[in-house]
């Protein structure tokens, strides 16, 4: 049997369990509540919480786009390691903060922090509408990532006997019926059994690959001979653009609203601390292993001409699959782990988003959010995210990745200031918020994305706190 | 262990992240040279390598030593 041939059988497979678990997620349910339905009730404990988290911060952009920028970079990729070690680390100015506000005041959205930080004080509902449309523009880029990378990935692995198209429409529809019927309870589920799937499947990956090349000091010579540059020391501009993106990642993948969300969902301070201190050792188990796959593909790869960088991981799965039995077997199992990563992330972008746009764009809190809109309003955005994912695939994962960071971390002083200094008022940080989005965006539409190395979202984070942190200065304080 | 002592703990061990995230990157080296290889990386890579893997080490104590209440302090 073919992997194409085995792709189609195994997919078919994978779409009947995920509605098995879809509904065994909805007959488990306590009520019809949304803090049951996009927190799965706040019970997840250490090992679910953990893995939903794992799943959910190593998605499509890891696992398609890591090993395309590894290839593309040589070995100052490495950087992907640090950046995603310093998401964890990050958390330590937001979770022991946030967390005990949110469970005594009942939050299901990122923008009920907003409310409840300023309220009373001018400037607050612009502030958490600037939040809302800043964290809705980060998932619909992240839900148009996962959908293209499910379209890339299954077109490949099936050896083009489900189409692109095909597999964008139809993994779509199955995300959309699997997140109405199970909420995050599905979610937590299925990211259980794909974290394990995933690390497994990467690490065979890893195996087969140093093993067909000599060892890890055959590849850096392999890929020294075909890329010298690759090998060598980054230069300044690099070298600055590593530094910047270990904020740029660190800091906004902090506020992504999937991410707050998990904080409120944990079962209690104790098991979100230890899933914590386990997710701190991933990147070493996932990053690393990815950066090492995407630059073994520069020697096998190189002599061909130059592959797109987001299909560098489903070609290398292919060539695996050929290798014999067991390597088709392991190839099948990487692919599906992928597929159910990437599947699950945008799972719970729609639950975000849902959420979000239900919630936080009302001028006056309701007790219980109306989960029937949030579905409403994701149905929505699938569609229109799904139809882009058609028209436009000329656009890098990793391109997509920068261009929500930029945006999404002008949301961080809101979050990350607010619950460190008293003093922040909602005016200036929402003044801070709109200059910092200015510049940003200016920079991406003049081509200047990085100034030296430097992001142009993390210079207009600097813009941002300094606006925020002078027009706060001098004013009393309600709180 | 007292919760003072939880604390210092904790911000030492953020303030050794940060000096190791300092560290990772290769700015003491000049720019296109080759480092030769150690363990069979490029010298650089696996002093990044090396720096990451004693972060995730400190920040896995830092979390252990980091208390998150279920409910808000006085004055929250």
């Amino acid at each position: 049997m073919t992997l194409g041939a085995l792709g189609v059988v195994g997919l078919g497979v994978y779409l009947v369990l995920l509605i098995g678990i879809a509904v065994a997620a909805r007959l488990a349910r306590r009520d019809a509540s949304a803090g049951d339905h996009f927190l799965a009730g706040r019970e997840l404990g250490v090992f679910v919480l953990f893995l939903t988290l794992y799943a959910t911060a190593y998605s499509g952009n890891s696992l398609l786009g890591y090993p395309g920028e590894a290839y593309r970079r040589g070995f100052s990729w490495v950087m992907s390691v640090g950046f995603m070690m310093s998401i964890i680390v990050c958390f330590h100015m937001l979770a022991p903060k946030l967390r005990p506000v949110a469970i005594a005041r009942g939050f299901v959205t990122p923008g009920d922090w907003v409310r409840h930080r300023f309220a009373g004080e001018r400037g607050e509902h612009p502030l958490r509408l600037g939040v809302a449309v800043l964290m809705l523009i980060a998932l619909a880029n992240f839900l148009f990532a996962q959908l293209k990378a499910m379209g890339v990935l299954t077109a490949q692995v099936t050896g083009g006997l489900v189409s692109y198209e095909v597999g964008v429409i139809v993994l779509a529809a199955m995300i959309l019926f699997y997140e109405t019927i199970g909420g995050m309870r599905a979610v937590a589920w299925t990211d259980a059994a794909q974290g394990i799937l995933m690390v497994v499947g990467l690490a065979a990956l890893l195996g087969w690959l140093l093993g067909d090349a000599g060892g890890i000091s055959a590849l850096t010579r392999d890929v020294a001979a075909m890329r010298p540059d690759a090998v060598r020391v980054p230069d300044v501009t690099e070298r600055m653009n590593w530094a910047s993106t270990i904020v740029l990642l660190g800091v906004a993948s902090v506020v992504y609203p999937q991410a707050i969300q998990r904080v409120y969902a944990a079962r209690s301070g104790v098991a979100l601390r230890r899933a914590f201190a386990l997710m701190t050792f991933m990147p070493l188990t996932t990053t690393l292993v990815v950066l090492l796959i995407g630059l073994a593909a520069i020697p096998r790869f190189e002599a061909l001409g130059v592959v797109e960088a987001d299909r560098v991981m489903p070609l290398l799965l292919g060539i695996w699959a050929e290798a014999g039995t067991l390597q088709l077997a392991a190839a099948a199992v990487v692919f599906f782990g992928a597929l159910a990563a990437i599947m699950s992330t945008a799972d719970s972008v729609l639950l975000s988003l849902g959420s979000i746009a239900a919630e936080d764009f009302r001028h006056r809190h309701r007790s219980g959010t109306d989960a029937a809109l949030g579905k409403g309003i994701a149905a929505g955005v699938m569609i229109a995210m799904a139809g882009l994912a058609l028209a436009a695939r000329d656009v890098t994962l990793w391109g997509l990745i920068e261009l929500k960071m930029e945006l999404l971390i002008q949301c961080a002083p809101a979050f990350l200031l607010a619950l460190h200094w008293r003093r922040l008022r909602a005016d200036a940080a929402f003044a801070g918020l709109a200059v910092g989005c200015v510049v940003a965006v200016v920079g991406v539409m003049l081509d200047a994305k990085r100034i030296g190395g430097v992001h142009i979202g993390v210079i207009g984070l600097a813009v941002n706190l300094t606006i925020a942190w002078l027009g706060s200065l001098g004013r009393t304080t309600s709180r | 262990m007292t919760a003072q002592l939880r604390r210092r703990l904790r911000v030492a061990l953020l303030v050794a992240i940060a000096v190791l995230y300092g560290l990772s990157v290769p700015w003491y080296r000049a720019g296109g040279s080759d480092t030769g290889t150690l363990w069979g990386l490029p010298t650089w890579v696996t002093v990044a390598v090396a720096c990451y893997g004693i972060v995730a080490v400190l920040n896995a104590l830092a979390w252990w030593l980091t208390e998150i209440p279920d409910h808000p302090e006085d004055g929250d």
